[in-house]
């Protein structure tokens, strides 16, 4: 695995939810980062990406404000790469890269916006779009890790969760499906490899892409509740303690629906959710507070002790 | 069951007879199910493209019907009425009537973009389901969905500061769907959330409920949005002809 130098320092875009419920994958993707000597420089004066909601508006609204990201980036901060931790901003930037490549009624409408909002319209190609998995996974590599696990997470059973936005729909993603070492869309492994590296034992999960019905958390409430009880009991069965997460929305929504299937279902799940970020910074040594398992809903703390970790 | 395909016929179109003879053919019992003979003559012509007007149904006119999106699809799999492969078909042939008595289901669609990844014709089906369910309530067939609700409390935020504060959203969110916040699920998992006592962070959501968090500059980008949502939803306006819809219902009324 050749390691990308261009990745060792790249434009943070944290994103909205990463300041609200997300914040523990924040604090740990940060934390990670100062722990393998990588540097994050936070997009400044940032915007929401357009979300699934603005999108559902307007999709070429949604294209605009990712590509202000975008442009700030590379026009104010001088930056070629982009790392976003929250799949839906990865999902948005990639793909209003792809529009603005393939769709030129897409491109004039975010230079009519850019260029009356005041600031310089978004090229495509100008920065590259990374998820946290990659810019470890192409920095430090499982080699690397490997050398640096201070308190391995052997004896913990992961069930990968990556949900949709980071594999769907392919189009957005032509980095992905080129054979070895490439990220595959239908049966992901970055997550996979890197806590494999990290001392952790994954298991056989058959719903690593499913959805958690993460559109509909709070507007079709059933729906979503289903969706999720099904995700853990599908890894439970599979014989997984925690399922590793790298998407707030997803995580917010398994530890939501875990609860309300509880109060709504009476159907119990016992295991535990957390960033793959969090497993990660812990294997390197850092302190469970360090890492923002406080900050979760779902509580973990006593398994992890238990564990020997954080 | 009789038949095994019988789940895709709807009940009220399927007859057996307890005793009946045809032509001197014994043709009771269900081993004799009739599907009722059906004819559709309300066609709206104009179907397909008004779909195809609206945000994410400008690739419909794809489709070939493989069934690839229905064969993928999350909320299929919960709900066997919930047929994208089939409400396409319906859109393309005019067949508003019989989509019509799906109204109420469409909207539920997670955009998980499984179709759109199946999809060999590249009709992206999620873009579909969401311009269907707009069309649904910009014609007046059904109210605005929680999910409608939820985008526009969403995008009105970000239009105004750039950024979402989530509690802000959330709280609105219950407001104008009427329903209560404090759920009990949503008590327990408040519950849960302080156990931990993440001081720092209780401290920053409160700052954030007072004092929302803003892109700063953000005045003429948003002028420029909104310009933009205004423009393109007087073109919908026009694309669905619903001026002239209000028009005849005022003459009906009078």
């Amino acid at each position: 695995m050749t390691t990308k130098d261009k990745y060792k320092k790249v434009a943070y875009y944290p994103g909205c939810a990463l300041e609200g419920s997300g914040h523990s994958y924040n604090r740990s993707t940060k934390a990670v980062g100062k722990a393998l000597g990588l540097d994050l420089v936070e997009v400044k004066n940032w915007n929401c990406c357009g979300a699934m909601e603005v999108k559902n508006i307007d999709p070429k609204i949604q294209t605009y404000l990712s590509s202000r990201v975008m442009s700030t980036a590379a026009n104010e901060m001088d930056m070629d790469v982009v790392m976003a931790p929250c799949n839906g901003c990865y999902h948005n930037l990639k793909k209003a890269e792809y529009d603005l490549k393939n769709d030129a009624e897409s491109a004039e409408v975010v230079d009519r916006l850019s260029k009356k909002a005041g600031h310089k319209t978004y090229e495509s190609g100008q920065v590259e779009t990374i998820h946290a998995l990659d810019w470890i996974k192409d920095t430090i590599g499982e080699e690397g890790l490997k050398s640096r696990v201070k308190n391995s997470l052997s004896g913990i059973k992961v069930a990968n969760y990556y949900g949709c936005m980071y594999t769907r729909p392919r189009h957005i993603f032509p980095e992905k499906d080129q054979g070895p070492g490439s990220e595959s869309t239908s049966k992901p492994h970055f997550m996979d490899d890197l806590l494999a590296a990290a001392g952790a034992e994954n298991v056989d999960f058959p719903l690593k892409t499913a959805c958690c019905g993460g559109a509909h958390t709070l507007s079709d409430s059933d729906m979503s509740t289903k969706l999720v009880l099904n995700i853990l009991q599908a890894a439970k069965l599979a014989g997984a303690d925690v399922i590793a997460t790298e998407c707030p929305t997803c995580h917010s929504g398994l530890e939501m629906h875990q609860i309300r299937a509880e109060k709504t279902l009476g159907e119990t799940v016992d295991i535990k959710i957390l960033y793959f970020t969090q497993l990660l910074g812990m294997a390197l040594g850092l302190k469970a507070r360090k890492v923002g398992v406080h900050e979760n809903i779902s509580d973990s703390i006593r398994f992890l002790k238990e564990k020997g970790l954080g | 069951m009789p038949i095994h395909e019988k789940s895709l016929i709807r009940p009220e179109d399927l007859e057996t007879h307890d005793d009946m003879v045809l032509d001197g053919v014994d043709v009771s019992g269900h081993w004799s199910t009739f599907i009722k003979t059906r004819v559709v003559s309300d066609y709206n012509e104009a179907l397909e493209e008004e779909i195809a007007a609206l945000p994410g149904g400008e690739h419909i006119h794809r489709c070939w019907q493989c069934g690839s999106c229905t064969n993928s699809c999350t909320v299929n799999a919960v709900n066997p009425d919930f047929n994208p492969r089939y409400w396409i078909y319906l859109i393309r042939m005019g067949m508003e009537s019989e989509l019509l008595r799906d109204k109420d289901i469409i909207w539920q669609c997670v955009s998980c973009n499984k179709c759109t990844y199946a999809c060999p014709r590249d009709v992206f089906p999620e873009g579909v389901m969401k311009a269907t369910s707009h069309w649904l309530e910009r014609k007046g067939h059904t109210p605005k969905s929680p999910s409608t609700h939820f985008d526009e409390v969403f995008t009105e935020q970000v239009v105004a500061t750039g950024k979402i504060e989530e509690s802000r959203t959330m709280r609105r969110f219950f407001t104008r769907t009427k329903q209560a916040l404090m759920q009990d699920w949503m008590v327990e998992m408040v519950k849960r959330m302080l156990r931990g006592l993440p001081v720092g962070m209780l401290t920053r959501m409160g700052l954030a409920t007072l004092v929302a968090p803003r892109t700063s500059d953000w005045s003429r980008a948003s002028a420029a949005i909104q310009e933009y949502i205004d423009e393109q939803h007087e073109e919908q306006e026009n694309a669905l002809n619903l001026a002239q819809l209000v028009e005849t219902a005022k003459r009906d009324a009078a």
